[in-house]
């Protein structure tokens, strides 16, 4: 029993929280927002990176690492508000296609040249796929309806859930910072706004929204990759304790920018936005309450002070 | 990170398990805020340590066991499972004796901790004055220097367990001449001590819990002093940092209160509210993630690292949720929750609870403090009244 991160995940994750900050700061996502979006030039930077192959079995010409690796990653994506589609295809789909047996694209995958969205039932339309284009309020999202009925696989959806708990947090994260440095430096009645209380108890308030989802996250990531029969409610749990934290703090980071926050100029937005689209996508905050109700008021998991790891 | 326990460690749960259902009592006893009620948890105090289990992670020369982290959180895991009874010792055990263990000299670890983990001596904190609550650095209690004594004159508030105990240990103003967080000394007392008046208070719920000392030419012994003169402040601070970072509310305690409300709602579910039904679910989520949270502290501390700031998180999160679950239980009960005691005669335990989880967002320091804590010490913005 050790819930910690090893050396290398850490190092692994900081690395690439390093060069998301160095090379994908809002600067890069208001060129894309005029600019069409996506880059290759960023694409390649993943790829050069190992990320696209961070799953894909080292005989296929990846990393062969884990989902609790690849929910650190997907943090560190959601922290920079990433557009491009590194999690899902390479977090949510490589998996799922392993688990498949389908292995025939995972060294295009992991080469960078191949993007596979995943339809499920639950999500009508997808990222970056090819399709009808219908617009999200996220605008980098790149949303197309898909022609057909998606996978109704639980699995893929655990997966995507997960993902986006795991990016949910990180995008948590950095709208607090940003909030934070805000009301450092915005002055009125003749000091800085971070001093009165009234801003600095919500901000509090989302720090320690933040800090308790992360661990449902982590704890959700290793479940899922240890196989348990709860896992997906630990999934679950994940995800409607990431999307509350991320919402909170979405709505919280407005307020504390006051109108600057509501103008298309600060950057905030995108990162509030890509919350909005994340918190519904891959089972709302209802279809994963059912899910947990199912199982700990319909009695299928057990509880209580001997079962925290059930 | 591992989430699996060892055979070693699903062994201790056994060995737990197994003696805390041949030992807990099978009836709740009186509340620990009288006389009565007091006395059973004493006498459970010493039924524990007859078990050896006064305080698992201490070394065995203070009547500990040895035990990591790790294994203290399967202990409480099986205490609050089998219901063991609230810790008469608290003050002790899970405040003044890590902050002893960290500072105190030998001689005082070989005095202090044994009665302690025996539950032979029991413990009152006195933190708080009149006019210190949560502004702390104001206290005005002065502990004179006379030879080898202290003299301590002043009066202390909202003195938990002081109505009782046997013991107290606070911070007192040992250089007159000092402001604010400097010259305060951490001075261990006992409060049979010529000169202590004990003044019960009557709480909320009515009974006694705490109590107000009123201190007139106390004389203390200086080797009662813990760490060195004018080092009060920050051995307050660590003793702080454990009752908000991990000792004092495992999350043992949170969890067991989760199954019992899960277990309200099932028996009440008919007539329950749809919000009710959310907020059980959420008690779920959140004792679990207090759990893990706890896990993750458990194992940083167990490779070297420390407790900061962040423990304010924590004093929020579980204090916040103590009273969301208690008052989901009441708005369950419903006409029902006013009752002391049921039809039945079972005494409402949810109304007992749910007064007493008031007092969590406001002892420990109150959660408005902790939030200037957090907003000013992990993110960085600036000081009250800072230009």
């Amino acid at each position: 029993m050790d819930f910690r991160f090893s050396d290398d995940q850490l190092t692994l994750t900081e690395s690439v929280r390093e060069y998301l900050a160095g090379t994908h700061g809002p600067e890069v996502l208001r060129r894309l927002d005029e600019q069409g979006n996506r880059d290759p030039a960023i694409w390649q930077g993943l790829v050069e990176m190992g990320l696209t192959g961070l799953l894909v079995p080292e005989e296929h010409g990846g990393l062969g690492l884990g989902l609790v690796e690849a929910a650190l990653i997907a943090a560190e994506c959601g922290r920079a508000c990433l557009a491009e589609p590194l999690v899902d295809t390479a977090f949510v789909a490589v998996p799922w296609l392993v688990r498949r047996g389908e292995l025939g694209d995972l060294a295009a995958i992991a080469a960078g040249e191949r993007q596979v969205p995943l339809p499920h039932v639950l999500n009508p339309w997808v990222a970056d796929g090819t399709g009808q284009p219908i617009q999200s309020v996220d605008p980098l999202r790149n949303l197309v309806m898909f022609p057909a009925a998606g996978s109704s696989d639980p699995y893929l959806l655990d997966l995507g859930a997960l993902m986006s708990a795991a990016q949910l947090v990180g995008l948590a994260d950095a709208m607090l910072h940003q909030a934070v440095e805000y009301a450092k430096i915005r002055t009125q009645f003749g000091q800085p706004v971070g001093a009165f209380q009234a801003l600095k108890h919500q901000l509090a308030s989302c720090a320690v929204a933040i800090e308790f989802a992360k661990p449902a996250v982590w704890r959700a990531a290793q479940a899922l990759q240890d196989g348990g029969d709860s896992a997906s409610v630990h999934v679950s749990h994940a995800k409607v304790a990431a999307g509350d934290a991320a919402l909170l703090t979405a709505e919280t980071a407005i307020q504390v920018h006051g109108a600057m926050g509501y103008t298309y100029e600060v950057d905030l937005h995108f990162w509030m936005k890509r919350s909005w689209a994340l918190n519904g996508a891959w089972g709302d905050r209802a279809w994963h309450l059912k899910r947990i109700d199912q199982a700990v008021i319909g009695g299928a998991l057990p509880i209580g002070p001997e079962h925290t790891f059930a | 990170m591992d989430l699996a326990y060892t055979p070693e460690q699903q062994a201790f749960r056994a060995e737990v398990r197994a003696w805390m259902d041949a030992h807990v009592p099978k009836e709740p006893l009186v509340t620990l805020e009288c006389r009565e009620g007091y006395d059973q948890h004493v006498a459970w105090e010493r039924t524990l340590a007859s078990g050896n289990w006064g305080m698992v992670t201490w070394p065995e020369a203070y009547g500990g066991r040895g035990l990591d982290l790790i294994q203290w959180l399967i202990f409480e895991e099986e205490y609050f499972r089998a219901g063991g009874p609230n810790r008469a010792n608290q003050n002790g055990i899970f405040l003044l004796g890590p902050t002893i263990m960290e500072f105190g000299t030998e001689e005082q670890k070989a005095r202090f901790l044994p009665p302690m983990a025996r539950g032979e001596v029991i413990w009152a904190q006195a933190w708080s004055e009149p006019g210190a609550g949560s502004d702390m650095a104001a206290i005005q209690s002065k502990a004179v220097r006379d030879g080898d004594h202290y003299v301590i004159t002043g009066q202390k508030t909202w003195s938990s367990r002081a109505a009782f105990a046997d013991w107290g240990f606070g911070i007192f103003r040992t250089d007159p001449d000092s402001k604010r967080h400097k010259g305060l000394t951490f001075i261990l007392f006992d409060l049979n001590s010529p000169g202590i008046t004990r003044r019960p208070i009557r709480q909320l719920h009515g009974d006694t819990g705490f109590a107000e000392l009123f201190f007139d030419e106390v004389r203390v012994p200086v080797e009662n002093c813990l760490a060195g003169e004018g080092e009060g402040w920050n051995v307050a601070m660590a003793t702080a940092g454990f009752e908000r970072g991990l000792m004092l509310r495992s999350p043992g305690r949170f969890q067991a209160t989760a199954k019992r409300l899960v277990e309200l709602y099932r028996a009440h579910e008919a007539e329950a509210s749809p919000a009710a039904r959310e907020a059980v679910l959420q008690a779920w989520m959140q004792t679990q993630t207090y759990a893990y949270n706890t896990y993750a502290v458990a194992s940083k501390i167990m490779a070297g690292g420390k407790i900061g700031a962040e423990a304010s998180l924590n004093k929020i999160f579980w204090s916040e949720l103590d009273r969301m679950m208690h008052r989901t239980a009441m708005q369950i009960l419903g006409a029902h929750a006013e009752l002391k005691r049921f039809g039945n005669g079972k005494i409402n335990q949810w109304l007992e609870g749910y007064i007493f989880s008031l007092s969590g967002p406001i002892y420990a320091g109150s959660n408005e403090v902790q939030r200037n804590i957090i907003a000013e010490r992990l993110l960085g913005l600036p000081r009250v009244g800072a230009g």
